[in-house]
């Protein structure tokens, strides 16, 4: 990553431009081509430094409910639940963490009858209990926003 | 806003993976049969209404620098979340900060995630944490593996 690659990040994890042609206003800001803007980002993607361009939608605003769950999977299951978990496509995060319980998801569906209905399967096909149901009662912030600092 | 058949169908059109194209707004113009325009218009009015809260790139934390990512929770006396929230919030270094209800054996209610390039970093964020906000008893979460990490897909 050189320095404007860091400065071209920046920009575009925030703002990225609503315009017909955003990497040639990108380009502009950084002082390159939108061509080779565009280069830039097609190799940060690459390299996985980049996850995703697009748009991330409000779960509440678009009618969804979110929430947090946890369980605790012992060892020798963990790969098992682990993977009926992952399956669903409501289910966007799932994290082995240190500590009990050891499993976290997150689950967004259109409405919270279809949480409960996700959470009962994975009990019933996982063999684990009790999963905990954690959404948030007040968001505070989420803004995965990073900064780039110069190496 | 209203989820008529029009809108359901340039969210759709909106997440499909058009972005890295030097014309991707006129990509999802023609696939919806609209003027650029309209589509420019529409997506500005999805953002200022927070129906879209970010339109951008995602990073890779671990990739761009940020090597230890840990959620870390928080135990809040009652009352006192929202003081302390706000404080975790201000704080660069955490994207996300929620209050979610206790549940047996694990009293606390204050979440918070950080990124930091090291041990040390992140030993640094916990300590200014917890002397701003006052809350000294916490637990450092972790990731052991990361199973899954995908975007919500709406109307799929």
């Amino acid at each position: 990553m050189d320095s404007i690659d860091r400065e071209i990040l920046n920009i575009i994890q925030s703002d990225f431009p609503i315009s017909p042609e955003p990497y040639a206003e990108v380009g502009a800001r950084v002082g390159i081509s939108g061509e080779d803007a565009l280069k830039k980002v097609r190799v940060l993607l690459a390299d996985g430094i980049i996850r995703k361009v697009g748009p991330f939608f409000d779960a509440a605003k678009m009618g969804h409910k979110s929430t947090l769950c946890s369980v605790q999977v012992p060892d020798e299951k963990v790969q098992l639940v682990a993977d009926i978990i992952s399956g669903y496509p409501e289910i966007t995060h799932n994290y082995l963490r240190e500590g009990r319980p050891n499993l976290w998801f997150t689950v967004i569906a259109p409405t919270e009858e279809r949480i409960a209905e996700i959470l009962s399967e994975i009990s019933e096909k996982g063999g684990v209990a009790p999963i905990y149901n954690l959404p948030a009662k007040r968001m505070f912030k989420v803004k995965v926003d990073l900064k780039i600092m110069g190496s | 806003m209203e989820f008529d058949t029009k809108n359901i169908a340039l969210i759709k059109a909106l997440q499909k993976d058009v972005y890295l194209e030097a014309e991707p707004f006129q990509k999802i113009a023609d696939s919806l049969g609209l003027p650029l325009s309209e589509v420019i218009e529409k997506v500005k009015e999805l953002k200022g209404l927070c129906v879209i809260r970010r339109f951008g790139a995602a990073l890779t934390p671990a990739k761009a620098g940020f090597k230890t990512n840990a959620m870390i929770v928080w135990d809040v006396e009652n009352g006192d979340e929202i003081r302390v929230g706000e404080i975790m919030a201000s704080h660069p270094r955490v994207s996300h900060c929620y209050i979610r209800p206790s549940f047996e054996g694990f009293p606390y209610t204050l979440y918070t995630m950080t990124h930091s390039n090291s041990d040390e970093e992140l030993q640094d964020i916990i300590k200014k944490l917890s002397e701003k906000s006052g809350l000294t008893r916490y637990r450092i979460l972790r990731t052991v593996k990361e199973l899954k990490k995908t975007s919500p897909v709406y109307f799929g």
